[in-house]
């Protein structure tokens, strides 16, 4: 709100994962693949390996191809998209660590320059000399992810930072070595992956053979490794974050368990390369890259989706509100906005008075400035269909609005403004659908999934199935005042009919339901 | 008084170093970015003129295979380079650059795009063009023009960045980032002094690349370097008249710094007038005289000078504009003195580190052998 908001129609997050979903599948190829290059070119020396060192020219140039324009134009395509989407958290970032970034350019330029160098020295330069280049390639594109490493953990686990405001403290945090460890995992592995691309189109079956089994030894080791680097990872991840990928928040859960799937998929398919590496395809190999890159991506995904409703955790939400007061927070928090209403805090508002006639017009700005860096109307994200798919009426709306930080293990901020606005944006909300609410819902299930699973969850130990009392009128009555119960319940209404069918499946459950991770409420 | 309100507040982190270092850092390495691309764009219009005029010149094919292989290398030098005057725009200008960029967003991410095409263009030509010389022709058209336009999406977003007073009306007429400046009468102006300035070097790429074969190749050295040197001239004229256009189209109290209200401004200016007009000079003189270190060695330096007065003015007219909104004294600083030091210490090591590994590749001896 301090900034204009970009609106993209298909949503800015979309456009976000799909930069960044591409960029880091090329940039770890960048690294590992260097290693790759530099120890291929002194196997095949030492081997006195003609062919291989032939093929190795070849991949040279499609590794430069790839990573010097599409890996490095990408990078600076995050850098452009995140200062479009989400300025607040970028400038934040680069005033923190403008150092570090800055310390990041003086090895990516050398590591540009090496690359090139290394191309175009295969015909000119002495065998020693060239492999000079491979290696401060490979050294200086390594210690590149070792400083990026350290921003982007920093933005999911700022550890000390927090409170001391220190380079090395946020720098050095929590999850920086486990993360540093997991992604050169995942760079060596990518580099037998995109080494399968070229070997594939060779047409000499037994140097293909050889640079498949190469590539294995590449891939294959690099897999089995990264489970025992996400365990340390999300050993050092908080729990409360991470009972958001362990069923707390439907994304981050479903992507983790993509993430575990598509991993064992991408190391089956490496291992299958194996059985006839001879006769390798390049539809098998651009398969293995695809599925790889889901799994990366999802990866990627879970990642983020912890860090939620934070893009730096516990100092920035991801509509740019500041998590805390502190001096220059220029009236962007969730407590100051609060109190002077969001209308006025912020810059790019036009309706600054809330009138009866624009209260959808001022919804919609409302809607802008604090949802739309994750949500669309109706497409990406699109709140019109999640409130569509419950069924909620305006009254339901608004309850859900005053609570929004409850839903999903606290995915989301918590609105910043005041009442009267509140009001405003459940009317924008409420003109987005387009058919009435149909009639309540008679069965439990149905009611627990339109108007409780938002917060609660199936867990044994979750506060509904665990403390509703056992006596169905005594809960149906308990049900009618959910605020009274609970202050920070929304307040629901539900009909004696809906409360019944609820009170009644609730029972019916509680039997044979897990104990969960989230047993304390997660966030 | 003029509104600010329109301008974000910066954000709650103090500058980790004095302001000045970071004004240092951002001209400075702007500087070494305009002048990679300069040889890009520049390299590649002449490369392209040469292609475009093989039939009179009978080198004409040769010049355009030789200088199109290099434009690659340039392309990555000025990403490359580009990179730190992005970081150090931000680091100062963020509020401005920011909301200039998402007014016009699209336009602004679509210049990603349309690097990459650009760029896997110029490879192609570099690869290809013995092969292919057709298709490669067209080709390296389709990348130079890719590449004017992405200077054209750079003007906008410079200049829409410098006038605060336009970004509401702009955002409440729509807020899907489509808005360009195209009503700003420097915009023109401006552009066309940046491209013009990247034939003029671009001239010079081809005299330096002539100089380093002028004892291998004679005859082709001196063809190129009347080919570099011609375009040298004919552009750095041009430029007099395009300056003068961008001179009178700034507003009438920014157009006074540079005659006589700011002295530094003024002396630049002049400076940078007067060195253009002796370049000019020297530049023909050289030609006739088939006198190719006159114009390698000093044309070249004396360029050099003139593009980093221009970047220097270039900034002074940047705080001139933002001047009702911008005051650097309220910026919060507390150096992070070990990260810095770092950055600088690393900084020279790659510096050094840099000059070898063009050393063992063999680069400066082939020019000093070249020139014995």
């Amino acid at each position: 709100m301090n900034f204009p908001v970009w609106d993209v129609a298909f949503g800015a997050g979309l456009l976000m994962a799909l930069v960044a979903g591409l960029h880091v599948f090329v940039s770890h190829f960048a690294v590992g693949g260097g290693l790759f290059l530099v120890l291929t070119e002194h196997k095949a020396r030492w081997s006195q390996d003609a062919e291989l060192l032939g093929w190795l020219k070849k991949h040279t140039k499609f590794f430069v191809l790839v990573t010097v324009v599409f890996g490095a134009v990408s990078g600076v395509g995050i850098w452009f998209t995140i200062g479009l989407i989400s300025p607040t958290a970028t400038s934040n970032l680069i005033h923190i660590w403008v150092w570090g970034w800055a310390i990041e350019w003086v090895f990516f330029f050398l590591e540009i320059t090496a690359a090139l160098l290394y191309l175009y020295g295969w015909e000119k330069l002495e065998p020693r000399v060239h492999l000079w280049f491979g290696w401060i390639y490979f050294i200086t594109a390594f210690l590149s992810l070792v400083v990026i490493n350290g921003i982007i953990t920093f933005m999911l686990t700022p550890g000390h930072w927090i409170e001391n405001h220190e380079f090395w403290s946020g720098f050095f945090n929590p999850t920086y070595m486990p993360s540093l460890l997991f992604r050169t995992c995942t760079a060596l592995a990518l580099a037998g992956i995109y080494a399968l691309i070229t070997a594939s189109v060779q047409k000499d079956a037994a140097l293909k053979a050889r640079i498949v089994r190469w590539g294995a030894l590449w891939t294959v080791p690099s897999l089995l490794l990264l489970p025992v680097c996400a365990w340390w990872y999300i050993q050092k991840i908080p729990p409360e974050l991470w009972s958001s990928a362990r069923g707390a928040m439907p994304t981050g859960t479903y992507s983790a368990l993509l993430a575990c799937v598509l991993l064992g998929v991408t190391l089956l398919l490496a291992l299958l390369a194996l059985v006839r590496p001879g006769r390798l395809h390049l539809a098998f190999s651009l398969v293995v890259l695809l599925v790889a890159f889901s799994a990366m991506d999802s990866f990627e995904f879970v990642r983020e989706s912890v860090r939620k409703p934070y893009v730096i955790e516990n100092y920035l939400y991801a509509n740019s509100v500041y998590a805390a007061a502190m001096p220059g927070d220029g009236g962007f928090t969730v407590d100051k906005i609060a109190d002077a209403g969001v209308l006025k805090t912020a810059r790019w508002v036009s309706n600054r008075v809330l009138t009866p006639a624009n209260q959808v017009a001022a919804g919609k700005e409302i809607f802008r400035v604090e949802c739309a860096s994750c949500h669309t109307a109706s497409s990406y994200r699109g709140v019109r269909q999640y409130i569509a798919m419950r069924q909620w009426d305006r009254d339901k709306i608004r309850a859900m609005v005053g609570s929004l930080y409850l839903m999903h293990n606290g995915v989301m901020p918590p609105f910043a403004g005041t009442d009267a606005e509140q009001d405003a944006l459940t009317a924008y909300l409420s003109s987005l659908q387009s058919a009435p609410a149909a009639a309540a819902a008679a069965d439990g299930k149905t009611v627990y999934e339109h108007d409780c699973g938002m917060c609660h969850q199936m867990l044994r130990d979750d506060h509904l199935f665990a403390n509703m009392p056992r006596d169905p009128q005594a809960a149906a009555d308990a049900l009618k005042d959910l605020p009274g119960m609970f202050p920070v319940m929304p307040d629901l209404k539900l009909t004696e009919g809906e409360r019944r069918a609820l009170v009644q499946w609730v029972n019916a459950e509680r039997p044979n339901l897990p104990a969960g991770p989230a047993a304390k409420g997660g966030k | 008084m003029m509104d600010t309100g329109m301008v974000p507040t910066i954000d709650p982190n103090p500058l980790p170093a004095p302001f000045w270092v970071f004004k240092l850092l951002l001209v400075g390495t702007f500087f070494l970015h305009i002048l990679a691309m300069n040889f890009m764009l520049g390299g590649a219009a002449l490369a392209l003129l040469a292609r475009w005029r093989q039939k009179s010149n009978p080198y004409g094919s040769r010049i355009f295979l030789d200088v199109a292989k290099n434009v690659p290398t340039f392309m990555a030098a000025t990403i490359s380079l580009g990179i730190a005057p992005l970081l150090f725009v931000q680091v100062l200008y963020g509020q401005y650059f920011y909301t200039s960029s998402i007014l016009m967003a699209w336009p602004w991410f679509l210049v990603i795009v349309l690097v990459i095409a650009a760029y896997y263009g110029f490879y192609f030509v570099s690869y290809r063009a013995q092969q292919r010389p057709r298709a490669a022709g067209r080709v390296l058209l389709f990348s130079t023009t890719l590449v004017l336009l992405i200077g054209f999406i750079y003007t906008n977003n410079i200049t829409l960045g410098l006038v605060p007073s336009r970004w509401m009306q702009k955002y409440f007429s729509g807020a899907s980032g489509w808005h360009l400046n195209l009503s700003e009468p420097t915009l023109f102006p401006r552009y066309l002094h940046f491209m013009t300035a990247a034939v003029a070097v671009g001239g010079l790429l081809l005299v330096l690349m002539a100089w380093a074969k002028w004892k291998r190749d004679a005859e082709y050295a001196r063809a190129l370097f009347q080919f570099g040197g011609k375009a040298f001239l004919y552009a750095t004229m041009a430029q007099v008249l395009v300056g003068i256009g961008f001179l009178v189209s700034l507003p009438r109290d920014l157009r006074m710094l540079y005659m006589g209200d700011n002295t530094l401004a003024t002396a630049l200016f002049g400076f940078g007038v007067l060195a253009a007009l002796l370049s000019i000079y020297l530049m023909s003189d050289a030609l006739r005289k088939q006198n190719i270190r006159l114009a390698a060695i000093g044309v070249t330096g004396l360029t050099v000078l003139v593009v980093l007065t221009m970047c220097i003015m270039r900034d002074i007219l940047r705080d001139a504009y933002l001047k009702p909104y911008f005051h650097p004294q309220e910026f919060a600083v507390k150096t992070q003195w070990s990260p810095m030091l770092l950055f600088l210490g690393l900084f020279a090591a790659g510096a050094v580190l840099w000059v070898l590994m063009l050393k063992w590749y063999g680069f400066f001896t082939r020019t000093k052998d070249a020139d014995r």
